[in-house]
């Protein structure tokens, strides 16, 4: 079974100091500077003014003149999701993260270590130590549904043939809240579709020939099918951060990210590792937070290279800083650049494009880059003459 | 990750006239290429069942769709 741990309105409580400052104030998460400007998530009372997330400023605070404004935090936020994960991980469970606050984990492996089901989802509730909405069903869309639906402590867990009678009867609302489905909301609304039950009775067939690949996967998600969980690989953390006093902004401000580098290229735990990612966090002067993820072009271990990359950043930064963070978001291959002796260059085109691949895989997914295996070439059946199979790293 | 198929078929919405299709998803059909029948796997629980069209639609390129005998569907494989 899969399990969802679902924390409402996450990211703004984590903004706000705690779920209490959110208890009947009309509050919402100002946009991002240089970001559209459309507020993130609204509290409960934000939303009886008729306020909802991604609506733009002007039109919110036109709803709802008492509207308060809260700076977003995305270094806290990033960091205490990261918690959660950990507190999860912590009890066995292999967890997929979708966005701040919501996440899936599969029940089956676990019982060895906390017997029952149920048991499993208490050890995760108490691991997380604060309150959350879970829900289980056979697929992440099902287990999503059900943790919308709870309102107490207690978590709804739907088995096979009764999740799909269920979730007949939920909102295509739950669309919104998959990436891929999200636009399909709105038209299926204008068309009068308000349940999955109804989605489910118009057919894959039209569904795909109206709306494309979205349909199939609409439908595929009324009918309670999915595609498995993909767990996230364990990664070790290694982080540098400083508080910056008077060089708040400006060249001073560079050279604290070079001491930054400096020390993270110092650390033990690197073991001669190269850099291939990393998220360059700070922590706002006038309250809130800024963070941007930099991925190199090459994997680096030359301090030089790499504040010359991060530099740039730095210049996208929206206010004075009081603290800078480095983090390592993951390692390439320990730094080994030789030259050969005689010509190899069949050995360094192979060397660039694992590099090539490394580098889309952290920009675009694991699936970016693929490789074409001939399984079958002679088949008579298309679909069976070609796989994709993954690059090994 | 897991390996996949490539070029799995997708549904299509066929309109059927004179023997042959005569649009695929909208698109009018111009001449049909060929035709051939596929019947695998037919010892297993399983058995597969197609008929495939190699069509030319009216923006000038091939199609290739094929109905299954099965479940009465069609679908649309290749680019």
């Amino acid at each position: 079974m899969v399990v969802c741990v679902y924390l409402p309105r996450f990211e703004l409580v984590i903004a706000a100091g705690g779920s209490q400052a959110l208890a009947g104030r009309a509050l919402a998460l100002a946009p991002l500077v240089g970001a559209e400007q459309r507020v993130g998530e609204v509290s409960g009372a934000a939303e009886a003014c008729g306020v909802a997330r991604g609506m733009m400023l002007g039109e919110a605070l036109a709803r709802c003149p008492e509207l308060v404004l809260v700076p977003p935090d995305p270094v806290r936020v990033a960091e205490t999701w990261e918690g959660s994960l950990a507190a999860l991980e912590s009890i066995g469970a292999a967890v997929e993260p979708a966005s701040p606050g919501l996440a899936y984990f599969q029940t089956d492996g676990l019982g060895g270590i906390h017997g029952t089901r149920e048991a499993t989802i208490t050890a995760a509730r108490r691991a997380l130590g604060r309150p959350v909405r879970m829900g289980g069903g056979p697929t992440r869309f099902c287990a999503l549904a059900a943790a919308l639906a709870v309102r107490s402590r207690r978590p709804l867990l739907l088995e096979g043939g009764e999740a799909r009678r269920w979730l007949a009867g939920r909102s295509v609302g739950l669309l919104g809240f998959r990436e891929e489905t999200a636009m399909l909301v709105a038209p299926l609304g204008r068309l009068g579709v308000r349940t999955l039950g109804e989605l489910e009775r118009l057919g894959r067939a039209a569904l795909t020939d109206r709306f494309g690949t979205a349909g199939t996967l609409a439908h595929r998600l009324a009918c309670a099918q999915d595609s498995p969980l993909r767990a996230r690989a364990l990664q070790e953390r290694l982080e540098e951060s400083m508080e910056v006093g008077d060089a708040s902004s400006g060249e001073a401000l560079g050279r604290v990210l070079g001491v930054l580098v400096d020390r993270l290229l110092a650390r033990p735990e690197r073991r001669g590792r190269t850099l291939r990612a990393v998220t360059l966090s700070a922590r706002l002067l006038a309250g809130g937070g800024w963070r941007e993820r930099v991925v190199f072009r090459q994997a680096l271990s030359d301090p030089e290279r790499i504040l010359l990359a991060l530099s740039v950043r730095l210049l996208a930064l929206p206010a004075p800083a009081c603290g800078l963070g480095l983090t390592v978001e993951r390692f390439g291959p320990p730094a080994s650049e030789q030259g050969a002796l005689l010509d190899q260059d069949r050995a360094a085109r192979a060397a660039r494009l694992r590099e090539a691949v490394a580098q889309m895989r952290m920009v675009a997914g694991q699936e970016a880059a693929l490789r074409a295996v001939c399984v079958d070439p002679d088949s008579r059946v298309p679909e069976r003459r070609v796989v994709l199979a993954p690059i090994p790293e | 990750m897991s390996a996949r198929a490539l070029n799995p078929p997708r549904p299509a919405r066929v309109r059927w006239g004179g023997g042959r299709p005569v649009e695929v998803n909208g698109e009018a059909v111009e001449s049909l290429r060929e035709s051939w029948l596929v019947e695998d796997r037919w010892w297993t629980a399983e058995p597969l069942r197609r008929r495939y069209w190699e069509l030319v639609g009216e923006r000038g390129r091939n199609l290739v769709v094929f109905h299954d005998l099965s479940s009465g569907r069609w679908f649309l494989q290749g680019p």
